[in-house]
């Protein structure tokens, strides 16, 4: 036993040090491996993106071994009988043989389709919870603004992909980016057919996008998270307030062996979730939708979920169209796809430096906001979730006019009228709620907790006995400030009582082997 | 032909239908006089033929009169006038359980039938009695047996996914109405519908579609709908496109991934 | 457990790494004083080795290794002899039909318990700590910025670039069209849009030899009046080489025999410019079947309400009127095909659209005929 050990001991110290005398690593490795993250579930939704963008990497090099990008007229004579004999593009046919007839390769282009889905919505909830804690101020604004751009690359990236099939849902989405593109002042019937060569659709557009999805995007992409994460690194993750922690240092478990084992634990358990789902649910079924033809379209028609919001406003917007007599026309898309589109990349880009401006607070920031501490901020945020809501719903309005027996034009006009109500409401009903929250922290601080307690003084008036967080002075009040940290709300978070219920998803009813002391709950209603 | 009808006057309608009614028997007597082996079997079946009118209009003055009024000529802002629709419009409508229609809305939803198939087969044939019309050939099983499935799925995209939907799961309309799921329909029912177009459904008259291209649409719909399991997965999410994919990716893949996080590591 | 302020790292003395009594574990925080780091809590998950808690977790454990390892070799050996190629109208009992769901599982389950090993050894097994690392927020140092600057202004000096304005400026000059230079090949992707969003495939002197174009359904079938029904529609393409295909994008029209009292509602109603060219012919309307919105098929015929609704952003145009917009974003009408029979019966369209089919354009010329209502 002792001598083994010896033996690699010594292999690896041998190892190291040839590596050593070439690279110089012994420094590096060990800021490297000693680097502390600090831990909270919030930080991990970015992960989800950057495995989901692995995962694609992965699965789309599978497919790109199978999928030609060209438009080339063939008669489908593959294994799915009801189209045999049908006149479709290249793409469309080896899309199908790719799903049909190559083993495992439906199974593949399903992983890819779902971990698109999964990539671009945990960019919006990881966005989200950077934004309502207040993570993009000073000093990571560039960071912020990298993750925008990374969210837009990917809107393309993934936009690109479902075009790429050629069949119906493809032409039908490419057709109406068409129209959007025709519309832009200027330039746009250039651009447009700078895009497709020539008239919609033509016969190269496939390979012009294919070219872009498969290299130059993945190439940005790959190279932009790179940068994001580096920026993270090298910048140290911001933490929550708490308990010892402050602007100037970083508490949390060592990057090895913690740190990573929970990342390579999270990864495999992302691409578990993705391959099981791509396994059990059928996901863009092109078999059905037949090859592209301009003339052909199916009812709920829909963009993937993450354009949907674009397609939702452009199915709101008024028909309103300006005209420039007599040679100019300002079509209706323009305002919803693409000024709306403008505007959904250049706000939240500006948005750290507007915020800095109007609350002229250029500090550094490393520890984060609890959303009640910046009402604005978090109104202003669920205020566009709101909007993106309505906006995504009415990209789906046929559907749900059908599938819920609701008027079509009803819906149109709920939308219409929803997209700019609700958010106002939206914006009202969270401030409020914020500012509700913000009371109550004070009232504990000031009062103590409620315990539950109900007495019932001399005069035969009833009131509950609060539990106070520090020694009161003689009014029963405490002199507690409030920083930022979170407020224990229940007994058992200050060790009053001993923990309700333990466990995830069942009780844990023994006490642990190392006792209640050391539980984080426990120490942090001490201070 | 049926707006030609309409502006005939009641009583002109009538006796011809009552001529062509006359001329049928007559042709159709004279047919089994010659055919039939014996004169009894020829007097039952005129009665069937026969039995089968009174019988539908019994049904008829019951359950329909009051929207569609005397002898089918319709009432002005309650029911069309039947008058040479058809036993294939009758029978699709009455089977579906769209008629008689519970009230008056943007749509007849389609319900559990009220009568049987053989009660609406009668029915079916007194409105044919009154003024013709089209009718399901009697040789469709065979018609749909020999169908192209290919050139079907071709006809289906261009005339019909526009508003069923690539996977015949149904769409809405203007104002309300809706086009229904093709799911669990029957061949006869696809067919009956495209002859007359009920409700805003255009119509797919023989010279629009021929029997073999309706037979082929039927054999599509009926291969990719109802028939095939398609590779991909257990749950085919309604095929309701991308809209249920994304539902999907926020309550299961990112609801799975948040309680994990949640597992993983600290909640403060 | 305490609070801790930064000062209280300081106090920490550095260790003589010569000194031949360190222990593997004073070396190690060594290297944690040196990166800022202290240990603020660090204990070992079970601090008794051995106890009947620690070997059961450490089965558990293995337990989720060796489940993930059974579903890996399940996934390959389904992967490899799980019939799989699809055979037409399969049904549940098919195990073709398996084939997606039990790799899909296989794959997932076996991905899962290993990730649910990793996170239990990592949330069960490893010792329990807490670190503080100084986090260095900020700038550089003031010596290293005012090193920089020195070195740049250094640099600066070196080439001249004070020295010599003329210099600069030339090498700008020359770095603008050399800038253009790097991009220009992109303009190969130039082409100019000339008529093509004007031109469809009805126009007869370009694609006819000036013959009238005859209508034909997506088959080749010429069209005749009785080839429709009242209360029918069929999508009808100019009859010319390869007239149904995507090569003419803006040419699919909707070809629809209106009822009686219908037909004579449009005629009522007929635009000026569509009057002035007869385009209806008897109960027969034509529209561009392109939505003037952003260019869906507008093609869900509802032949009750007459009405047209494009699925892609519901605009609603209504038949007896044009083919107006009545509801949802679009703005213009349907164009009309201005239709006719020949002498041999079949349909022919007398004219290309007379205003430019499917979504606008930037440059879309406005017509005053398109306002007559």
């Amino acid at each position: 036993m002792k001598r083994r050990k010896g033996t690699s001991d010594s292999l690896l110290t041998k190892a190291g040090g040839e590596l050593d005398d070439r690279f110089k690593l012994a420094a590096p490795v060990r800021i490297l491996f000693n680097k502390v993250f600090p831990d909270h579930w919030s930080f991990l939704l970015g992960e989800i993106a950057l495995f989901s963008f692995i995962l694609l990497l992965l699965s789309g090099t599978f497919l790109a071994l199978f999928f030609e990008p060209s438009m080339v007229e063939v008669t489908y004579n593959g294994a799915y009988v009801p189209l045999q004999g049908i006149e479709m593009s290249r793409a469309y046919e080896s899309s199908l043989d790719l799903s049909f007839e190559v083993r495992g390769g439906l199974f593949m282009r399903q992983m890819h389709h779902w971990a698109t889905l999964l990539f671009m919505a945990s960019i919006l909830i990881h966005m989200l919870r950077i934004f309502f804690t207040g993570a993009f101020r000073a000093p990571r604004e560039t960071n912020w603004m990298i993750g925008i751009i990374l969210f837009w690359v990917g809107f393309f990236e993934g936009f690109f992909g479902y075009s790429l099939p050629d069949d119906g849902l493809s032409g039908t989405g490419l057709r109406i980016m068409e129209g959007m593109t025709a519309s832009v002042p200027f330039i746009g019937p250039w651009a447009s057919a700078a895009l497709f060569r020539g008239q919609f659709p033509g016969t190269d557009v496939i390979s012009m996008i294919y070219i872009i999805h498969v290299f130059i995007f993945p190439l940005i992409l790959l190279a932009l998270i790179t940068v994001h994460i580096g920026l993270v690194f090298a910048q140290k993750h911001t933490q929550w307030p708490g308990p010892g922690r402050t602007e100037h240092n970083v508490i949390g478990f060592r990057m090895f062996p913690n740190y990573v084992m929970k990342q390579v634990g999270f990864m495999l358990f992302i691409w578990g979730v993705i391959a099981a789902m791509a396994g059990l649910f059928q996901i863009n079924p092109i078999w059905l939708f037949g090859p592209y033809e301009v003339s052909v379209v199916s009812s709920a028609s829909q963009p993937d979920f993450y354009v949907m919001y674009l397609d939702g406003l452009i199915r709101l917007f008024p028909a309103w169209e300006f005209r420039i007599p007599p040679y100019f026309t300002l079509p209706a898309v323009f305002w919803p796809a693409i000024a709306g589109m403008g505007l959904s990349v250049l706000l939240p880009l500006v948005y750290p430096a507007l915020e800095r401006r109007f609350t002229k607070d250029r500090a550094h920031h490393n520890l984060l906001q609890r959303p009640r501490d910046n009402p604005g901020r978090t109104s202003l945020g669920v205020m566009v979730v709101v909007f993106w809501v309505v906006g995504a719903v009415s990209g789906g309005n046929d559907v749900f006019a059908e599938k819920f027996d609701i008027s079509l034009n009803a819906m149109t006009w709920a939308g219409r009228i929803g997209i700019v109500v609700l958010p106002i409401i939206a914006y009202y009903v969270t401030y409020r709620i914020c500012l509700g929250l913000q009371q109550h922290d004070r009232e504990v601080l000031a009062h103590g907790l409620e315990t539950g307690i109900l007495m019932r003084d001399p005069n035969g008036r009833f009131y509950e006995v609060h539990q106070p967080l520090a020694e009161p002075d003689e009014h029963g009040h405490t002199q507690i400030e409030y920083n930022g940290w979170v407020v224990p709300k229940k007994m058992n978070r200050v060790g009053a009582l001993p923990p309700t219920d333990r466990g995830f998803f069942k009780s844990i009813e023994e006490p642990s082997d190392n006792g209640g002391a050391a539980r984080d709950e426990i120490e942090s209603g001490k201070h | 032909m049926a707006a030609s009808a309409k502006r005939r006057r009641g009583w002109r309608k009538r006796l011809g239908a009552l001529a062509r009614f006359t001329g049928a028997l007559v042709i159709v007597g004279g047919l089994y006089s010659v055919f039939s082996p014996s004169l009894y079997a020829q007097e039952a079946e005129d009665n069937a033929i026969d039995s089968e009118v009174v019988k539908g209009q019994e049904l008829y003055d019951t359950s329909c009169i009051s929207c569609h009024g005397d002898d089918g000529e319709g009432i002005e802002g309650r029911g069309p006038s039947l008058i040479g629709v058809g036993s294939a419009a009758v029978e699709f409508q009455v089977n579906t359980g769209r008629m008689p229609m519970a009230a008056q809305g943007a749509q007849a939803p389609d319900n559990y039938p009220q009568f049987t198939e053989e009660e609406a087969a009668w029915i079916g044939a007194y409105i044919e009695y009154l003024g013709g019309g089209a009718s399901v050939p009697d040789d469709l099983a065979a018609l749909v047996e020999h169908a192209d499935v290919g050139e079907g799925g071709d006809l289906y995209r261009v005339n019909c996914s526009s508003c069923h939907g690539y996977a015949g799961g149904g769409g809405a309309l203007s104002s309300g109405a809706e086009a229904p799921a093709l799911e669990g329909v029957s061949d006869e029912e696809i067919y009956q519908a495209m002859l007359t177009g009920p409700q805003n459904m255009p119509v797919f008259a023989d010279n629009e579609l021929t029997p073999e291209q309706k037979a082929d649409i039927i054999a599509y719909v009926q291969y990719v709908v109802n028939d095939d399991k398609d590779p991909g997965g257990v749950f085919t999410l309604g095929r309701y496109g991308p809209s249920t994919e994304g539902l999907a990716i926020f309550l299961v893949g990112m609801t799975a991934l948040l309680l994990t996080t949640l597992w993983i590591a600290g909640k403060s | 457990m305490s609070a801790h302020n930064d000062s209280a790292r300081d106090e920490v003395a550095p260790v003589d790494l010569d000194d031949p009594k360190l222990t593997r574990f004073e070396v190690y925080k060594e290297g944690l004083r040196r990166d800022d780091i202290e240990i603020i809590h660090y204990e070992p998950r079970f601090p008794r080795p051995g106890t009947k808690a620690e070997k059961r977790m450490e089965r558990i454990v293995s337990g989720l290794f060796l489940l993930s390892g059974l579903f890996a070799t399940l996934f390959v050996a389904a992967f490899i002899w799980w019939p799989w190629e699809y055979e037409g109208a399969a049904t549940w009992r098919d195990p073709q039909t398996w084939y997606t769901p039990v790799i899909g599982a296989t794959l997932g389950f076996s991905l899962l318990f290993f990730a649910l090993g990793v996170l239990t050894w990592a949330k069960k097994l490893l010792p329990i700590e807490e670190l503080v690392q100084d986090r260095h927020d900020g700038g550089s140092s003031k010596d290293d910025r005012r090193i920089a600057e020195s070195t740049v202004d250094t640099l600066v000096e070196d080439m001249g670039l004070r020295r010599r304005p003329f210099l600069v400026k030339s090498a700008l000059l020359a770095a603008a069209p050399l800038g253009l230079a790097a991009v220009a090949p992109l303009g190969a992707l130039l082409k100019d849009p000339g008529d093509m969003y004007t031109v469809t495939g009805w126009n007869a002197e370009r694609y006819n030899d000036g013959e009238p174009i005859r209508l034909m359904m997506k088959d080749g079938a010429l069209v005749r009046p009785d080839m429709v029904s009242a209360g029918g529609q069929i999508t009808v393409y100019p009859a010319i080489d390869h007239g149904a295909t995507n090569q003419f994008p803006t040419a699919p029209t909707l070809l629809i025999h209106l009822r009686e009292a219908d037909a004579e509602t449009l005629r009522g109603n007929l635009y000026p410019m569509y009057q002035d060219v007869d385009a209806i012919w008897g109960n027969f309307v034509a529209y561009s079947k392109i939505c003037t919105h952003v260019g869906c098929p507008a093609s869900l015929y509802e032949q009750q309400s007459q009405r047209l609704l494009c699925p892609c952003h519901q605009s609603q145009f209504n038949v007896v009127d044009n083919a107006a917009p009545v509801f949802g974003p679009a703005t213009r009408h349907l164009p009309m095909l201005p239709i006719t029979v020949d002498d041999e019966g079949y349909f022919v369209a007398t004219s290309d659209f007379l205003v430019p089919p499917g979504p606008a354009f930037w440059n879309r010329p406005s017509l005053p005929e398109e306002d007559e209502k």
